[in-house]
Formats: structure tokens, sequence, C-alpha cells
């Protein structure tokens, strides 16, 4: 009787798990295909891009694409200082990182263990900003960093990187308050600052969730358009984002094979850093709390 | 000093950074703008102090109530369809089958694509008459609308490029599933329960809170709509039917010179946000169970 | 205090990345020379063509040295650079851009600087130089300039038994004959049209003008819904009841990039379109086997007043207010104006010249083979230009709507056309009441 019904159940967990394996290719065939399409659009003519029906495999590898759209002066776009607006975006994003990691940690700090008057207030407003929408403070922004003379710099881009960001801090100090207060105390006890017991024990035990901090502004910041749109005037100063607008001719001659090459080689690196990180994200995220 | 005045200077110091970031980049631009829309501020004159003008033309302002409703439509449409898709991409993505790895990047590569390329993928894609999701469709049987140029189906379109870019979200849900105690899942077993039964009473209920946080992200997320619409439909084209809120906003401030006006159409989404936040957080405050580790 | 090994590396690519970036957005010198710096919106071989003006301009003198840079959107930007108090020295925007930037007080009066220089009015097509002149002062001055006319497809002509060198001198000509060239597939979708004015779409807002209409009275006055108007727009709505608006709209879904073989005139798609002077330098690049040809736009049968109406544009040159360089700046601008700068410039970009004389020789070189036409028609009484108004930018948006909603049925011309009159009149009145207070201000 046990066996007879042992066996229904495992044939029973069998079709549950065809089904998941079938619905799970299914569900990554829908979310590749645009990004199998880029990749097959990026080795094609441009008169193969136009064809109808489309073809997904052009007769020859135009790999040279690549080379055309990452090269300066490439005759058919002018100029178009791709390697330049990747060596700016990841200025701006090494700046970004380094100051979202470190500026929100010391103030989730300050939330997460230590005790001050207006503490839970401030905290309630800090939450409270996530829902300021950024076209409020688009305009008055844009009037501050021009008194400051700041417009066509990177400056508004990173600076303000570093003073902390609602969101971190919200990740972060759930995340801090989960560490036992007893290794704080015995720091203490052993005669460590307060700076000391941020430092050497605080952060030691930090890395999953400083790891996922520091990946989201890396995202973010990689991908950002709006805030180069507003801020950035001089090409030279561009970034990855708005510079693929490049590909898009005025009279709407768009160069697709050259804007997938560039779009191809813009994901590519942030592909490679999900794959790899992607268990510290996951297990990251669930150790900050984010979800609770 | 004592120890809690000690206590008291380091709280301050540490959170200082903060507390100057939040005046400077936040209290103070919010400040400004709520000053602004009372102004006729055009960029390069001083802002001339007009009460309340901006606000009464903002309502008898046409393109003011089209963007909006372009916008909630939008957010009707994106929303519920998020939050479904992506609790059940979960669901998939959290059994225990080989080459996991592999399908969860590929769930996520999609919200790594910055916006033009995205826009300009899907520009294609979307294509009437040759692009591939009308292809593909028509491999079926179902004969496909105009998606671009059609003022009905742009703003469906938009939601669909939404959803491919859920990644963010499932990752989280991911995160929040892996917390749910198996002890849960066996004592339900041993109950007689199904995967559904589990789902609906165990997995679901144990996730709540992050149903609500992303909910909560996601209306803030979705009334800010900008830079795919943006890069795809200029003007808002077919017929202002992808003209959002936030769009309609930029061109106040960047192209017709009209920053008093745009910074009075920011406080307006302000409060828009807040108080569909609230409403949000009242609604499904009840359904929310904080029994979590 | 230990200072572990990761910090510090942390702390050097920190700061090595605020030292580049820096460095980055310095402004670029050029050791002897004063630096110009120049914001365009062409790339392609348009930009190549403004290139080599600046390089001839560069190579012909020692002092200044000008900066040419691609930027898009350059007109929003250009504002923004000026509000944020670094503008460029020299920016090159659009003929609808003047009248906005001039009111809002961002750009420099030229009058004296012409007036230096020898640049007057008689020099010019009257039609760009009342572009350029605004509120009685001189504002910008001219790039490149455009004309439009009807192209025709001969060989379409020849199928359809119509005689491949007479085009079309009237609307109901044109409408007649575009049904005989129109042909539709065994699935009873568009093959070949003849005429539609959705394609290319590009002067929306001037069909009223093919008419007799206009939408501005040059004062207080939208007049967005006068009855020749709402004549052209009916005249539009007729090409959707005659072909179905949403046949007509996948039709045109399927039409490629403008700048491409796909193109719907140029794939043989599309058989009569008004197109602007570019436009045989587009066919030779695409399509050079096309058989085709040039001719005036035709004119309503009822009005052959109208007749040789062609829609005016315009680049234009203006020094931003709060330029470093305004003088030589300047500099660069006449150097363009003489007729060498000029016809260097326009031929490489393939279009006619903004000034009243030509050489032979940029008639002979011209690869246009209808160049002249262009020029007769610039020069013409009928030579149309967009409403030089301040709110011109959302006039047209409503304009482009309007047309959008038209053509797709979705409004009656006259519900469109009432519906921009009503909503951009109160604009017009505030705009105009906010300048003169800022004025008063002042």
């Amino acid at each position: 009787m046990k066996a007879a019904r042992e066996r229904s159940v495992r044939a029973e967990r069998r079709k549950w798990a065809l089904a998941i394996h079938a619905a799970l290719i299914a569900l990554s065939a829908a979310f590749l295909l645009p990004l199998i399409w880029m990749l097959s659009t990026s080795v094609k003519t441009i008169e193969e891009t136009m064809k109808d029906p489309p073809v997904w495999l052009p007769s020859e590898f135009q790999w040279h694409n690549y080379w055309d759209a990452l090269s300066y002066n490439s005759d058919k776009l002018g100029y178009v200082p791709f390697l330049v607006y990747g060596r700016n975006t990841l200025l701006i994003c090494i700046l970004v990182v380094a100051g979202t990691v470190i500026s929100n940690s010391i103030v989730a700090y300050s939330f997460a263990r230590l005790r001050w008057p207006g503490r839970n207030v401030a905290f309630a407003l800090t939450l409270a900003t996530m829902m300021v929408p950024f076209p409020v403070v688009m305009v008055p922004l844009f009037g501050l960093f021009r008194e400051l003379d700041w417009i066509g710099t990177f400056r508004p881009l990173w600076v303000p990187a570093w003073f902390g960001a609602a969101f971190n801090i919200f990740l972060l100090r759930q995340f801090f308050r989960t560490i036992p207060f007893e290794l704080s105390e015995a720091a203490k006890l052993d005669g460590c600052s307060e700076w000391g017991i941020f430092t050497r024990v605080i952060v030691p035990l930090s890395k999953p969730a400083l790891a996922v901090v520091a990946l989201f502004s890396f995202l973010f910041t990689w991908n950002d358009f709006l805030g180069p749109l507003i801020y950035l005037l001089n090409q030279d100063t561009f970034t990855l984002s708005l510079g693929l607008q490049f590909y898009q001719s005025q009279h709407g001659g768009t160069q697709w094979h050259l804007l997938m090459a560039a779009s191809t080689t813009v994901i590519a690196p942030v592909i490679v850093v999900f794959f790899f990180a992607q268990r510290t994200f996951i297990q990251g995220i669930s150790v900050t709390g984010l979800k609770g | 000093m004592t120890v809690r005045r000690k206590e008291t200077l380091a709280g301050l110091l540490f959170a200082a950074p903060w507390i100057l970031g939040f005046s400077v980049f936040l209290a103070y631009p919010l400040a400004a703008s709520v000053y602004y829309s009372f102004t006729d501020y055009s960029v390069l004159r001083e802002p001339v102090f007009i009460g309340a003008q901006n606000y009464s033309d903002l309502m008898r302002d046409e393109l003011f109530w089209k963007t909006l409703e372009n916008t909630l439509v939008f957010a009707l449409l994106a929303l519920p369809a998020s939050l479904v898709v992506s609790v059940g991409i979960a669901l998939l993505l959290n059994s225990r089958v080989k080459g996991m790895a592999f399908y969860r990047t590929a769930v996520y590569i999609p919200s790594l694509v910055p916006m033009i390329a995205l826009a300009m993928i899907w520009l294609w894609m979307f294509n009437g008459e040759r692009g591939l999701v009308n292809e593909l469709l028509g491999g079926v049987g179902i004969k496909a609308p105009n998606w671009i140029g059609d003022p009905s189906w742009s703003k469906p379109a938009l939601a669909l490029i939404a959803l491919w870019g859920i990644g963010n979200a499932v990752v989280i849900y991911l995160a929040g599933l892996q917390d749910v105690p198996q002890s849960l899942y066996e004592s339900a077993e041993l109950d007689g329960a199904t995967p559904w039964k589990k789902t609906r009473f165990v997995t679901l209920p144990m996730i709540s809170p992050v149903i609500q946080f992303n909910l909560i992200m996601g209306i803030i997320a979705a009334l800010q709509i900008f830079a795919v619409p943006y890069v795809m439909f200029p003007n808002g084209s077919p017929a202002r039917s992808t003209y959002f809120y936030t769009m309609y906003l930029f061109d106040n401030a960047f192209r017709y010179q009209k920053m008093g006006y745009a910074c009075a159409m920011g406080w307006i989404l302000f409060l828009l946000i807040f108080a569909l936040t609230m409403i949000a957080l009242r609604a499904t405050e009840k359904r929310v169970h904080y029994g979590g580790v | 205090m230990r200072i572990p090994g990761a910090s510090v590396l942390l702390l050097a690519v920190v700061a090595a990345s605020i030292g580049l970036s820096e460095h980055v957005v310095r402004p670029k010198e050029r050791p002897g020379r004063i630096v110009v710096s120049y914001w365009e919106k062409w790339t392609g071989f348009e930009g190549e063509a403004m290139r080599e003006v600046v390089d001839e301009f560069n190579r012909s003198q020692d002092r200044i040295w000008v900066d040419y840079l691609s930027i898009s959107a350059v007109n929003t930007k250009t504002l923004m650079a000026a509000a944020a108090g670094i503008p460029p020295d020299l920016a090159g925007i659009w003929d609808t851009d003047v009248a906005p930037f001039a009111d809002a007080n961002a750009v420099l009066v030229l009058d004296e600087l012409c007036s230096e220089a020898g640049i007057r009015q008689e020099d010019y097509i009257p039609v760009y130089w009342d572009i350029c002149e605004y509120r009685g002062q001189i504002f910008a001055l001219p790039t490149t300039p455009a004309s439009t006319a009807l192209h025709w497809n001969r060989r379409l002509f020849r199928e359809a038994g119509l005689d491949p060198d007479v085009p079309p001198k009237t609307l109901e000509e044109l409408f007649a004959m575009g049904e005989k060239i129109t042909q539709r597939g065994s699935d009873g979708k568009l093959k070949v049209a003849g005429f539609f004015p959705a394609e290319p779409g590009w002067w929306n807002w001037g069909w009223g003008y093919v008419f007799g209409g206009k939408l501005w009275d040059g004062g207080g006055n939208v007049t967005a819904n006068l009855p020749e108007n709402i004549r052209a727009f009916e005249w539009v709505r007729s090409f959707s009841e005659k072909y179905g608006s949403s046949d007509l709209h996948t039709f045109r879904s399927g039409f490629g990039n403008f700048s491409s073989p796909q193109n719907a005139f140029m794939s043989e798609k599309v058989a009569m379109v008004l197109q602007g002077v570019w436009m045989a330098n587009f066919i030779e690049r695409n399509n050079p086997k096309l058989d085709w040809s040039a001719a005036p736009f035709p004119h309503p049968a009822d009005r052959p007043d109208l007749a040789n109406l062609t829609f005016a544009g315009l680049d234009v040159l203006v020094i931003p207010r709060g330029a470093k360089r305004p003088r030589e700046a300047f500099e660069f601008v006449r150097f363009v104006q003489s007729q060498k700068g000029m016809e260097l410039l326009c031929l490489g970009q393939k279009k006619h010249t903004p000034l009243m004389k030509v050489s032979d020789e940029f008639l002979r070189k011209h690869p246009n083979p209808h160049i002249r036409l262009f020029i007769d028609l610039a020069k013409g009484k009928n030579a149309v230009s967009a409403p030089q108004v301040g709110i011109w930018t959302e006039f047209n948006s409503e304009m482009t709507n309007a047309f959008d909603e038209v053509y797709l049925m979705k409004k009656t011309p006259k519900e469109a056309l009432g519906h921009v009159q009503a909503r951009m009149q109160p604009k017009l009145e505030r705009y105009q009441q906010a300048l003169r207070q800022r004025e008063a201000a002042r």
C-alpha cells in the first residue's frame, strides 16, 4: 500500500519537474530572444537588418561592425568616441560606488547601532524621502549646480553619492541590526571607539550586504540616462547611455547594426559581473532583510 | 562627557553625511521647488512671482490631464501584471532544478540593458509590419496590432517592455523565498497539501512583506516613467498616447523654458505618489503577515 | 591605527578617478590660438561638410581655432548651458529656435557686428533673411537653407499610363493621379501608393498654408482654425477616407528609415512625396537607379495665386549670451557668410545657398539636377517659413497632434483645429503677457 503511494508520489513529482523544466525553458527563451536578436543584428550588414521577413543568421558575420561602432570617426557616423564614453562611465561608476558604500554604511551605523534623540523620527523621515520623485527636485537641483559651476562636469553625478541615499541607508540599517549587540559591547569593553567598532566589527561582518549595495549602485549608475542628459553638455564628457543616442541619425537613418554592436559591448561587462556575483547577490539581499 | 552624550555625539557625527546631504540635495531643492512653483521662471531671467497661476493653469491644461491619465493607465496596466508575473517567475526559479544559475541569469539580464538600447531593440521588435513580436504571433495565427503606430496599443507595448525588465523584482522575491523555513512546507505536506495549496497558504503569506515592498516601489517607479518612452516615442506619438507625466514635466522645464510650471507639476506628482503609497499601505496592511524570520 | 592595504588602494583609486574626471571636463586649449567652441547639430556627411569649412577657416588664419562639436538636441543643450553660465561661443540651431531664444534673452544681437562686417540684407534671399531677423533685430545668421518641392517617380507614372514628364499642377490632379498609381496586393493591403500627406509628414503644420491659410496673424492671435486651414485638413482627411486610415497606417509602419533603401519613396512604394533639396543626394546614396524628377508642389485649382509654394527652412548660427569669445566666434560666422564659405558648406551638404548671388561653378558642380528649381522656389513670393513666435515648439507639437488625429480619423478637421485654437490662444496670450512682465521688470 505504502509502496504504491510512494510510486504515485514520485510519478507526480516527476510530472511536476517536467512541467517546471518546460516552463523554465520557455521563460528563458522569451527573456533571451530580444537579446539574441540584438546579437544577431550586431553582425549583419545594414541591408540585412531591414530584410522582410527578418533573418536570424546573416550570410556573413560582419565582425568588423564592432570595430566600426567603437572606433572614432567612422565615416558612417561621424565623431562617436565610444571608448571615451566608456571611460567616462567607468570613472563615474567608481566614484559613485565608492561613495555609496562608504557613506551609506557610516550613516546606517548611526541609525542601527547608536542611540540619539530624534533618531527614530529621522529614520522615518529618511524612509519618506524615498517617495520624493526626482522631477520635483530636478529644477532647483539644476539651479544649485549651476550656482556651484558644476554643470558640464561630472560632479553632480557622483558627489551626492558621498552623502548617503535613503534606499541604501534603509537596506544597511536593516542588516546592521541583525548583528548581535553583544559583539559591540565586547569591543567597547576592549576600549574600542565607535569608529573602531564600526571598522573592526561591523564592516567585516557585512560583506554580502555591502556587496549588494555596491552592485545596485553600479548597475544604476552604469545605465543612468536622465542624470547625464541634464548635467553633461560637451560631447566628449558623455556617458555610454547618452552616447548610444548618436547611433540614431537626425533624419531617422538609424545604424541598427552598429547600435546593436555598441549596445552589446555596453551590456557585456555587466552580464559578466552578474553571472559571477549571482550567488553573493541573492544571498546578500536575503541577508539585508530587504525582503522584510 | 557622559556616556549618553558621547553616544549622541557619535550618532550625529556618523549621520552627518546624510544630514548634510539631505539638507543640501533634498530639503533645499524641495523648498526651492515650492517657491519656484509660484513663479514664472524661464531659466535665463530671474524668477517673477505670480502667485498660484501655475497651479490654476495646470488645472486648465489639457495636456496635464492627458499625461496624468496616460501615466495612471500605464501604471494600472503594468503594476498588477508585474506583480503576478514576477512572483510567478520567482516561484518557478525557486525550484530545485539543475542549471538554475543559467535560468536566473537569463531572467535577470534584460534588466541590465541600458535604456536606449532597450528602446531601440523594442522599437524594432514591435514594428507593425516586420517586427519579431508580430512575426511570432502571426506564426501562431494571431493577427497582431501595429504596436508602435496604434495609440491603443502603444501603452500595452510599454507594459510588456516593463515586464521584460522585472529581473530586479524577481531577485528580491527569490531572496525572500529562500528564507521561508522548510519546516513549514514539511508540515503542510504532512497535511496533504498540493503544490498549489502550499504556495497559497505557506509561500505567499511568508513573502507578503516583500510583495508589499515591491508594490510600493513599483508605484513610485511607474508614476515616474521617462527614459524608454522618451527615446522610443518622440513627443509621445502616436496621438500623445505615450506622453507621460514626467516627459511633459521635462519638456516644460528644459524645452519650453517654463521651470516654474515644471516645479508645480513636480509637487503635484509628489502629492500623488504620497497619496497612492498611503492607500497601498493601508489596503495591504491587513494581508501582510509579519511572522517572518 | 593600522590602515589596511585595501583602504589605501581604494583611496588611491578614488583620488585618481576624481583627478581624471576633472581633467576630462576641462575646456580644450590650443597654444597660441584663441579657442572658439562651436556646437552643431550635424553628424555624418552633413557634419563633414561643416568640418571642412571649419578646417578651411582654421587653416586660413592663425589667431583663432574653431572647435567643432557634434551635439544631439543642440538647441536644448545650448539653452541649458546658457542657463548654467557656460554656453558655447557659437551654436548651430534651427530656424524655429530663433524666436524662443531671442525671447529668452539667450542670444546676442548681431546688428552691430553685421554692419561692421558689411553683412547686408540685400545679399540674401528674402525669406531666409526674414528668419534671421526678429522684432527688427538680427539674432542669427544662416548656414544651410532648405526649400521643398514635389518629387515624383517617373517609372510608376509610366506604368500607370501617365506621362512621366507631366507632374500634377493642381491638388485635384495630384489626388486623381495618385489614385491611378495606387495598387493593392491580392490580400487587399496597399502595395504602392500614389501620394498621401502623412509621408514623410515633415511639414504637417504647413498644409494650411498650401491652401492660403496661416497659423498666426503676426500679433496676438493664433489663427489655427481659419477656413483655409480647415479645408487643408479636410484634404488630408480625404486620403484617409479614400484609402482607409488603418490601411495607410499599417502601410506606413512598414517603411524603413528615411536614409535607407527602404525609404518609402526610394523603395518605390510611394510615387509622389513633398521633399526638400537634400532628397537628390539621399536618392543617389540609397537607390541611384530611381527614375525621378522634381517640380513645384501643386496648388488648389481655384487658387492659382498659391502656385510655386515652398516650405523654406534654415539652419542658423547664433552666439549665446555669456559666450566668452563672441567677437572671435563672429569671425567664423563671417567666413561662413562669404560666398566662398557658404558655397563650400552648401555644396558639401548638397543644398542650395541662402545668398542671392550664386557662382556658375556652384551650379555646375551641384549634384542635384534640379538645383535651380529649389533656388527659384525659395526666391518666389510663396516661400513659407514657420511662424516666428516664441511658443512655436508647443504649437508645432499641437499641430502635429491635430494632424495625427485627423489622419487617423479620430477627430474631424474642424474639431481638431478648433481644439488647437482653444489651447494655443490662451498660451500665446499668457506667453506674451509674461514677456511684457519681464521687459517691465528689467
